[in-house]
């Protein structure tokens, strides 16, 4: 529980924020967006977890939460079972399909890594959208149940989303702090040399693959029941480009950067939405542009993405103030030593 | 029988821009060890762009000849301005900048031209020749043509010029070859612009047969990536074998098992055989392993 001093600012401050929003934009559209924030947090951590900490790639985490989303709907419309159930089935199938695709793809590295969940992304998405008995096909599902929490209000949704991603956020900066993580950040650095002090680099990186599947697909199974409805097409390359221009935005190396750069692409397709509203030459893709140009800038100029910078620089001031201090202090002593 | 060779004839004709694709994808990664996600839309742009200026009265093959040198120029400046600029950059972050020039392409073409799907005229006219009862539209043996010229021409520039020695050298030993005053940041701009040129021209003639869009670069692109790997990554020929290989088996298995799933087959051969084989069916030349 160490994480609790190091991090009990930051956290304090996610907290009080999270808690509040709902109260600073009382209105169900902001409401909304929260929500799918969260949804997409959720998501977004865990990809952290594969690519800043295992040092992986992964282009095909739409693919885990459309698998997620699905389960849950599939089970509940279809079956009737409880929307309970249905998003406990959503986090196993979805981490059962990361099992054994990791299982298969773990010597795989570099580009051959990127290519191969690429491939599996396709190949869910054109399979849900295939399997036109149990998926609905195209046409995809529809009246999906709800979760029954505390009332069927957008407010207790939001409340109840943003408890899964207080989990999720927890459950990963405590992983970070343990030794697992620091067994990730020697893999991170050197492969070889983490397999010589012991660690079972494969073990760990398909554990990371694994929990983030998890992820993605618990926050699938929350998506559709929040929605209602269902078709294949949010589940494709486009939606996992973006999963990866959050956490790349916000540094890979970071879970608080996966937030951040999450609450941040998400803030810049509201804008890009309402300006929208206003020039009516900026309908349609114009936030690809935006996307793919935020993702070419960063990598350029700010590789590690905004948390780590902003850390780097908040550390290096503290320090110069340190040291502004520590020389204020002996030069107190040598002036108080030249008195005497 | 009949039907077979059909299905046959038409994976030729697809599996031939697929090796286009995938032997500009490794033009580029032999010399400057990236794999360029964006190669897909350098097709795209082809294709598009020869629309565009058709659409302002152009003849047919300046317009064609414009878009070539456009694209080619796109890819100068890609790798002078950004590619070059994080020469240092690790695998992981290679692959996400290309992803993120090919995303800025993308919405750059949807912005421009809309996302409506347009055709270009056959170069000769739309009338299938038949052979052996086999339907091959006119246009195919053009593509097939203009693959066969690119792949002898290119494989006349690697193997028989000093420029394809000088790319070659920077390939193996980018110090050995400094050292003997060959540019490998020259070779590697020359290598963009091939893979460009290469590009837009097998946009171009996949235009009337299939129609193009904003989005088409995607697929083509991955599916030429899909290709190279099969092929081995580093090894142009068994890429281009590969090429043809994976666009007869998807044509089979669009034809006998569903259309729909046409896509998927193509993926789960690419991923079947990353796991018997990562190094690809002709094995990789040694230029370096997946980027690492």
């Amino acid at each position: 529980m160490q994480w609790i001093n190091k991090w009990g600012k930051s956290f304090g401050i996610y907290l009080l924020f999270v808690l509040i929003f709902p109260f600073i934009m009382p209105d169900e559209y902001y409401r909304s967006v929260g929500i799918i924030i969260g949804l997409h947090a959720i998501v977004t951590i865990g990809l952290c977890l594969v690519m800043g900490l295992a040092g992986q790639i992964s282009l095909g985490q739409a693919a885990f939460w459309g698998i997620g989303a699905y389960t849950s709907a599939v089970l509940t419309t279809k079956y009737g079972l409880p929307p309970l159930v249905g998003l406990i089935a959503s986090a196993i199938l979805p981490g059962l399909f990361a099992f054994i695709l990791g299982r298969a793809i773990a010597g795989l590295q570099g580009y051959y890594l990127a290519m191969a969940t690429l491939a599996f992304g396709y190949i869910v998405q054109i399979g849900i959208t295939e399997w036109e008995p149990v998926t609905g096909g195209a046409n995809g599902l529809i009246s999906i149940p709800s979760v029954p929490v505390f009332g069927d209000s957008e407010l207790s949704m939001y409340y109840l989303i943003w408890g899964v991603v207080t989990c999720v956020l927890l459950f990963s900066l405590n992983l970070l702090h343990s030794r697992v993580g620091r067994a990730f950040r020697a893999i991170h650095k050197s492969e070889i040399a983490a397999t010589s002090m012991g660690i079972d680099v494969r073990k760990f990186k398909l554990n990371a693959f694994v929990i983030s599947g998890m992820f993605a697909g618990i926050s699938g199974g929350l998506y559709a029941h929040y929605m209602g409805i269902l078709d294949p097409q949010p589940f494709g390359l486009h939606e996992s480009i973006k999963f990866l221009t959050m956490v790349v935005i916000g540094g890979m190396t970071s879970i608080w950067g996966a937030l951040v750069g999450t609450v941040l692409i998400n803030s810049i397709s509201e804008g890009l939405i309402m300006l929208s509203e206003v020039i009516p030459g900026l309908q349609g893709d114009f936030d690809t542009i935006v996307f793919g140009a935020i993702l070419v800038l960063i990598i350029m100029f700010m590789p590690e993405g905004i948390v780590p910078r902003i850390r780097a620089a908040y550390e290096k001031s503290a320090a110069k103030k340190a040291k502004a201090n520590q020389a204020q202090q002996s030069e107190q002593v040598v002036e108080r030593k030249a008195a005497t | 029988m009949t039907e077979l060779l059909q299905y046959v004839a038409n994976g030729l004709v697809s599996g031939g821009i697929y090796a286009i694709v995938a032997v500009g994808f490794i033009t580029i990664y032999s010399v400057s060890k990236v794999i360029n996600l964006a190669q897909g839309e350098f097709l795209m742009l082809g294709g598009m762009m020869t629309v565009a200026l058709i659409g302002m009265n152009i003849p047919y093959g300046a317009a064609a000849l414009l878009a070539v040198i456009a694209v080619t120029l796109i890819g100068v400046l890609m790798q002078k301005y950004v590619i070059a600029y994080v020469k240092k950059a690790n695998p992981i972050s290679l692959i996400i900048l290309t992803i993120g020039i090919s995303t800025l392409i993308r919405g750059v073409a949807s912005f421009i031209w809309g996302k409506d799907a347009f055709a270009l005229p056959p170069i000769t006219s739309n009338e299938p020749i038949s052979v052996a009862g086999v339907n091959i539209a006119q246009q195919s043996i053009w593509i097939l043509l203009a693959v066969l010229i690119i792949l002898l021409l290119l494989w006349f520039l690697m193997d028989k010029t000093i420029l394809g020695k000088k790319i070659n050298a920077c390939s193996i030993n980018p110090m050995a070859a400094r050292l003997m005053g060959i540019s490998p940041a020259k070779m590697s701009m020359l290598a963009f612009a091939i893979s460009g040129a290469t590009g837009a021209i097998a946009g171009i003639v996949i235009a009337p047969l299939s129609v193009t869009s904003y989005d088409i670069g995607v697929l083509l692109g991955i599916k030429g990536f899909s290709a190279a790997i099969l092929g081995g990554l580093g090894n142009p020929l068994g890429a281009a074998v590969a090429a043809f290989l994976l666009g007869i088996v998807e044509s089979l298995g669009a034809g006998y098992i569903s259309s729909g799933m046409k896509d998927a087959i193509a993926f789960l051969v690419l991923i079947a055989v990353l796991l018997i084989k990562p190094s690809g069916i002709f094995g990789e030349r040694s230029v370096g392993k997946g980027g690492l």
